[in-house]
C-alpha cells in the first residue's frame, strides 16, 4: 500500500514537471531546494577545497617548476602587450559601433563567481555558482573560464545561479571554424567527450586544429569570439551532406573552480548606433 | 501526567521524530557530499551514487517502509537539484530498489558482512540502467549507450567500494534513533 502511493505520487510528480510551463510548482520546490542546499554544499565546499588543493598540488609536484617558469614568460609577455591595450580597446569598441557589430565580450561588464557544487548526477553537466540576481546574473548569460565558453546560466535565484555546462547533451551554440570560416551548431555529449560540430557544409575547408570560437550571430545569446575549442576529428564521406566534426573542448570541466558570468546577453549584445 | 500520556501515539510513535530527522539529515549530508566532494573525486570522471547507496543500506537494516519513504524523499531531492531532468523520476526508480531491497532482504544470511555489499551492487545495477531506460522513453536528452554501459559499470564499482564505509555509520544512525516498539492491546 505504502509502496503503491509513493509510486504514484513519483508518477504526479513526472506529469507534473511535463506539464507545468516556466512557472508551477516543480520549479518553486527546486529554487527552495537549492536555496536549502546550497549554504550547506558551500560549507563542504569550503572545508574540503583546500585538501583537495593540497592532494593535487602533490600529485604535479613536479610539474609545477616548469609551469612557474612558464607563467612568468607568459606575465612579462601579457604587461608588455597591456601597455597599449586601453586605446585600442576605445578604438575597437568605436569601430564596433561605426560597422554595427555586436559588442564584444572583452569590454562587458562581468562576475567573478566561485563554484559551489556540481551536478549530483552522472548524465546531467551543471554547477551552482555562489553569485545571482543581487550581482546582476540573469538567465542566459553567457558563463566563462580564462580558457573559454564554460555554458550559459539557466536558473537564478537571489544569490546562487545554476550553470548549464557545454558538455551538456541539452547545450549548444551556434559557432564557426576560425576567424571567417564555416560556421555550424556546436552540442554536448556528456563530460570528458569530444564536442559534435554540425551543420558544416561536406564542401567546407574544415581541418584538424582549427580553432572553434562562438558565432554570435542574430540573438544568439553568446557573444562573438569566445573561444570553444579545437577541431580534432573530421569524418564524413564525399556523399553525406555535412562533415562529421568533433571539438576539443578548450575548457577543462572537471577542475571549475570559478568561472566568470558576462552580465549582457541576446538583444544587448546587438549595437547601438550611434546618434547623428 | 503519567508516562503512558506523555508518549506521542499512532503513526509518530512508530516513526519517530528524531528518527524522521536523523534520516533527513543523513540524506542531505549524503546529497552535500555527492555534489560536492565526491563530484571533485571521481572515478574516471563518474560520480558515485551516495544517495542510493545510504538509501540500500537504510532499506536493507528497517526494511521495506523506511526504504520506500528514504527512496522517494532522497531521489526527490536529486532530481529537484538537476536542472532540465524530468523531476520525479529518480525519486521512481529509488522508491521501487528500496522496496525490493527491503522484501529481499529476510533471505540474507544474518550479519552477513557481504549480504548489504551485495545488496548495493545488484540496487545499483538496476537503478542506473532502470533510469537510463525510463529517461530515454521519456524523451530527456541522453547520451550514447556506450558512455551509458561505462557511467553504470563504474557507478556500480564505486558504490559497492563505499559500501563497507557507508553501512556501518547508516546501521548506527538507523540503531540509535529506532523507537520503542509499540505494542496496542
Amino acid at each position: 500500500m505504502l509502496l503503491l502511493a509513493f509510486v504514484a505520487l513519483s508518477i504526479a510528480v513526472v506529469t507534473l514537471d511535463f506539464r507545468q510551463n516556466s512557472g508551477g510548482p516543480i520549479k518553486r520546490a527546486r529554487d527552495v531546494t537549492v536555496t536549502v542546499v546550497a549554504p550547506i554544499q558551500r560549507g563542504f565546499t569550503t572545508v574540503t577545497r583546500p585538501v583537495g588543493s593540497f592532494f593535487s598540488s602533490l600529485a604535479e609536484l613536479t610539474n609545477l617548476r616548469g609551469e612557474n617558469e612558464r607563467l612568468k614568460a607568459r606575465l612579462a609577455q601579457a604587461e608588455a602587450d597591456a601597455d597599449g591595450l586601453p586605446q585600442i580597446e576605445a578604438e575597437n569598441e568605436e569601430l564596433r559601433r561605426d560597422l554595427e557589430l555586436k559588442k564584444s565580450w572583452r569590454t562587458m561588464d562581468s562576475v567573478l563567481a566561485p563554484v559551489i557544487s556540481n551536478s549530483p548526477s552522472n548524465y546531467k553537466w551543471a554547477l551552482v555558482i555562489g553569485k545571482g540576481k543581487r550581482q546582476g546574473i540573469r538567465v542566459d548569460n553567457a558563463v566563462m573560464n580564462s580558457e573559454g565558453l564554460v555554458g550559459k546560466i539557466i536558473r537564478v535565484d537571489r544569490n546562487y545561479s545554476t550553470v548549464l555546462l557545454l558538455v551538456d547533451p541539452a547545450a549548444a551554440a551556434t559557432a564557426r571554424v576560425g576567424d571567417l570560416g564555416d560556421s555550424g551548431l556546436v552540442e554536448g555529449n556528456g563530460g570528458g567527450e569530444r564536442l559534435t560540430l554540425s551543420s558544416i557544409d561536406v564542401t567546407s575547408d574544415v581541418s584538424v586544429g582549427d580553432e572553434v570560437v562562438t558565432l554570435g550571430r542574430d540573438q544568439g545569446i553568446f557573444p562573438p569570439g569566445i573561444e570553444i575549442g579545437f577541431v580534432a576529428e573530421v569524418g564524413g564521406s564525399a556523399a553525406a551532406l555535412e562533415r562529421l566534426i568533433t571539438v576539443e573542448p578548450s575548457v577543462d570541466f572537471k577542475s571549475l573552480q570559478f568561472v566568470t558570468v558576462l552580465l549582457e546577453t541576446g538583444d544587448e549584445l546587438q549595437p547601438k548606433k550611434k546618434a547623428k | 501526567m503519567s508516562a503512558r500520556a506523555s508518549r506521542p501515539n499512532g503513526i509518530l510513535a512508530e516513526v519517530g521524530l528524531a528518527r524522521i530527522a536523523a534520516v533527513t539529515a543523513t540524506v542531505v549530508v549524503a546529497v552535500a557530499l555527492q555534489s560536492t566532494v565526491l563530484a571533485r573525486l571521481t572515478l574516471l570522471g563518474v560520480i558515485p551514487q551516495l544517495i542510493l547507496v545510504v538509501v540500500v543500506c537504510l532499506a536493507f537494516t528497517d526494511g521495506e517502509r523506511v526504504g520506500v519513504v528514504t527512496g522517494f524523499f532522497g531521489g526527490l531531492l536529486q532530481d529537484l537539484l538537476l536542472p532540465q531532468s524530468i523531476t520525479g523520476l529518480t525519486a521512481l526508480v529509488y522508491t521501487l530498489v528500496a522496496f525490493a531491497v527491503g522484501m529481499f532482504r529476510i533471505y540474507a544470511p544474518q550479519d552477513s558482512v557481504l549480504a548489504p555489499v551485495f545488496a548495493v551492487t545488484v540496487a545499483t545495477a538496476v537503478a542506473e540502467f532502470g533510469y537510463a531506460a525510463m529517461a530515454i522513453m521519456l524523451g530527456q536528452p541522453w547520451v550514447g549507450l556506450e558512455f551509458t554501459i561505462k557511467v553504470a559499470g563504474l557507478v556500480i564499482l564505486y558504490n559497492t567500494l563505499l559500501t563497507p564505509f557507508v553501512y556501518p555509520l547508516v546501521r548506527r544512525v538507523a540503531n540509535r534513533y529506532r523507537p520503542e516498539r509499540v505494542y496496542r492491546w
